[in-house]
């Protein structure tokens, strides 16, 4: 693989945490004057292959080699000296200090080698932020610029330092329209003074129109790689997404007729620039799977509906009616139910028992004058743990003693108590196993059956054809299309997802 | 953590730790107590307990509140200002007689109270810093309405019954606490706005996801964290005799956040263990008189009693 002009390449790279595989044998090759980018959803290995190339984590086995030697960077500053820098999300710079003090952090030019030589410095800043098209006073303090020029301050501090390779993680995702044209340049001018990129972004768009080359991990595998010519939009998804292992069984019956009007309809809905006028409905009886690709706005769209987060425009109707200022609080007692994303830092309250866990968002309904009364909370749990199939130690045992997707039951129970007329799931069975999976797709049906309206997303496009009767599908914080599931092949699907005209 | 460090000492199973843990403060008042029944002299004179439970009662309400606040993973620093603040107000408030000063005193609390859980709820503040600005505020209030002087409160009325009246040898501030005690407890065990505090500790998000109104919550354990800051500043002023805002309260938030905690209420919130504040509390107090009884020098006994609030900490440290 040690083309030509290679500067970066991993061989045959694995790294395991515990039981988990983040990578298996990675070889990668990163050219002088290339952007390669790098594409895979959550969890494939993108940041571990960034952690490992950067010296954070050392790989278990296989080697890295810089300019065609092997290398060992113990930690991120060897890897830094030895020209690879990375420029997080995050800035990791001194927003308090200047522009230029920035720039030099740690090697400030100096008079008799003592005192910070301050006009210098900010000279030398000018000249450099120059060279890249960068309009920015140095002397101004880093907090007063916007978070773009923040980064392109960070890119133009690691280039001067001597970086032969620059990672960017996920540049783009914070940027405004204007900023993100004023990166692409700077990122072209860094092309030019042959410098290899590797630039990750969830916006496929952006590494058509940047990237010479393109690399798909999953699972902690290369899943495809090649010249942006030779990997179309549509093959990069399938790569992404690949074929779920196990394919689970279209459990839904015949979809509602169109005559069953809609229960909850969200009407252009936006927020923030990551939910751009998103119109949709879910009839009573009908499971809808919101489709899209990491950071299409699946769970932003979700929220704003529910009332999490708070929509800059659209409105919500819900039974005919139409919801006003959205909060949870309201949407909850209106009959509209949310399961959130992430499980552990949204959904459970660690310390706290599966009764109380179960009956959280109902309080009110089961107290008199304020008291709760435990013998209903106790009647609910015992439902449901029934319903559901709930496998606890009783409505006392801690919430933290059941199993991922039994936790995922309770989660759901706390929804279902609430007697909603629309549920919304948020990838309803992540970081669950196989069974579970199951088990909850059973229940999401059973319950569509009585006619509750569903909409749910899910990481797996199979699993999401599998449970739904139609699909809405996301790209870049719009509706890109609506597709019933089926007449439907997830190829066709696919495109819609990549984005494609 | 905690399930690692058992292991790490061999104490195999991590259930009967727990346990043991969540009795911990019960075990060290038990074997304080018989520490000083069998060596500090005069110890099992009567007029020690009637003493000490006129001491711990304003503590024992202080510690209610912060019970609450850091429950929800917060913390009120305000309690020991607030009661200064309130002796103060009693006795600027005595021409309208001794009801309603108390009255005005409680007030006056109650107020600081939700004025501190309105920046916290609706403004974000850090609860340590808006009730750490309110520690020096309400003192330096306290003491400018009272030109820094001590103000002598009239004897007899209500001032005696808190001040100086007992049955048997129980205080009546003793009866009052304990009362506010058993109310607080079932509010927190079986009402919605008790099982709130906890849900907005143990996961604010998840409790806002759940339509829960979490910022209400905390506007009103603040607010009922500044109430009963108020009371105990009546009950200090009326057992001293006298308003002085350089001496009520004084180092008190202290004491409270210390017998909270020793109690089994994590600062990691989520959990809230009223009968166990109490007994930090009583634990305290027997510590402050057992050291006093033995002649150990005030500056030692400081010493010491940190070293005891360490281990008892150590002891609680994961709280589960």
């Amino acid at each position: 693989m040690t083309g030509d002009g290679v500067v970066l390449e991993t061989r045959a790279v694995s790294k395991t945490f515990g039981a988990v595989r983040a990578l298996q044998s990675v070889s990668f090759a990163l050219r002088a004057g290339e952007v390669h980018g790098l594409a895979g959803e959550n969890g494939a290995g993108k940041s571990t292959l960034i952690k490992v190339l950067t010296g954070f984590h050392q790989p278990d086995s296989g080697e890295i080699l810089l300019a065609g030697q092997p290398v060992r960077f113990a930690d991120p500053r060897a890897s830094q000296r030895a020209g690879v820098r990375a420029v997080y999300q995050e800035i990791n710079l001194i927003p308090e200090r200047s522009v230029a003090e920035n720039m030099f952090l740690g090697d400030e030019p100096r008079r008799f080698g003592l005192l910070i030589d301050r006009r210098r410095m900010a000279e030398q800043a000018r000249e450099i932020l120059g060279r890249y098209g960068l309009d920015i006073d140095p002397r101004a303090r880093l907090a007063s610029l916007g978070l773009g020029l923040q980064q392109m301050v960070s890119i133009a501090r690691a280039v001067s330092r001597g970086a032969r390779v620059v990672i960017m993680d996920e540049p783009s995702s914070a940027l405004t329209g204007h900023e993100v044209e004023t990166l692409f340049a700077l990122v072209d001018r860094l092309r030019e003074e042959r410098i290899a990129i590797l630039f990750v972004s969830h916006r496929l768009s952006e590494c058509y129109r940047l990237c010479d080359r393109l690399t798909v991990l999953r699972d902690g595998k290369i899943a495809a790689s090649g010249t942006v010519r030779e990997l179309p939009r549509a093959e990069l998804v399938a790569a992404m997404l690949g074929r779920s292992a196990e394919i689970l069984e279209r459990g839904h019956g015949q979809a509602p007729a169109a005559a069953a009007g809609p229960v909850l309809k969200a009407e252009d809905i936006s927020w923030r620039n990551r939910v751009r006028g998103v119109t949709l409905s879910v009839r009573a009886g009908e499971v809808v799977g919101l489709a899209g690709l990491l950071g299409a706005g699946r769970t932003e769209t979700m929220k704003a509906v529910f009332g999490a987060e708070r929509p800059d425009s659209g409105r919500v109707i819900l039974g005919g009616r139409a919801m006003g200022e959205p909060s949870p609080a309201r949407s909850i007692r209106r009959g509209l139910g949310f399961l959130p994303e992430d499980r552990r830092s949204e959904g459970i309250f660690p310390k706290l028992s599966v009764r109380e866990n179960l009956t959280a968002a109902i309080l009110p309904r089961i107290a008199r004058f304020g008291f709760i009364s435990k013998r209903r909370q106790d009647a609910l749990v015992a439902r449901f743990t029934a319903e559901l199939g709930i496998k606890t130690d009783g409505p006392g045992a801690p919430i933290t003693s059941l199993s991922g997707g039994n936790q995922q039951k309770v989660l759901i129970a706390r929804c279902l108590a609430a007697e909603p007329l629309a549920l919304m799931l948020d990838d309803p069975t992540r970081g669950i196993d196989v069974g579970a999976k199951a088990e909850v797709h059973a229940v999401i049906h059973r319950q569509a059956g009585k006619g509750l309206a569903v909409l749910a997303t899910s990481s797996e496009l199979e699993e999401l054809m599998a449970l739904s009767h139609r699909l809405v599908v996301l790209s870049e914080g719009a509706v890109a299309g609506e597709r019933d599931t089926a007449e439907t092949a997830p190829g066709e699907v696919l495109d819609l997802l990549a984005g494609a005209p | 953590m905690s399930e690692a460090a058992s292991r790490r000492l061999g104490l195999g199973g991590t259930a009967g730790i727990g346990s043991l843990r969540a009795w911990s403060v019960y075990i060290a008042f038990l074997i304080l107590i018989l520490v000083d029944l069998a060596v500090t002299p005069g110890f099992r004179n009567i007029f020690v307990l009637r003493n000490l439970l006129f001491e711990a009662s304003p503590i024992i309400l202080i510690t209610l509140g912060q019970s609450l606040a850091i429950g929800t993973r917060g913390i009120d620093l305000s309690v020991g200002s607030v009661m200064g603040l309130s002796a103060a107000i009693i006795a600027l408030a005595l021409p309208a007689g001794q009801p309603l000063a108390l009255l005005a005193g409680v007030g006056a609390g109650l107020l600081v109270g939700l004025f501190n859980g309105g920046l916290i709820a609706w403004l974000e503040i850090n609860p340590l810093i808006s009730s750490l600005a309110l520690l020096v505020a309400a003192r330096g209030f306290a003491q400018a309405l009272l030109d820094g002087e001590r103000v002598s409160l009239p004897q007899g009325g209500l001032f005696d019954v808190l001040g100086v009246n007992a049955y048997g040898d129980i205080p009546v501030v003793a009866f009052i606490a304990a009362a506010v005690v058993a109310l607080v407890a079932l509010v927190v065990r079986a009402t919605t706005f008790g099982r709130y505090v906890i849900f907005v500790g143990a996961n604010r998000l998840a409790a806002e996801l759940a339509g829960m109104p979490a910022r209400r919550t905390l506007f009103l354990v603040y607010g009922i964290s500044g109430a009963l800051a108020g009371l105990a500043g009546a009950f200090a002023a009326a057992r001293l005799g006298a308003s002085d805002p350089n001496y009520i309260g004084v180092n008190f938030e202290l004491d409270a956040i210390a017998a909270a905690v020793i109690g089994g209420t994590p600062l990691s919130g989520g959990r809230i263990s009223i009968i166990g504040g109490v007994i930090g509390v009583l634990l305290l107090q027997v510590l402050d008189s057992s050291f006093i009884m033995n002649d150990i020098d005030f500056t030692y006994a400081q010493i010491l009693k940190a070293l005891f609030i360490v281990a008892a900490l150590y002891l609680q440290r994961a709280g589960g």
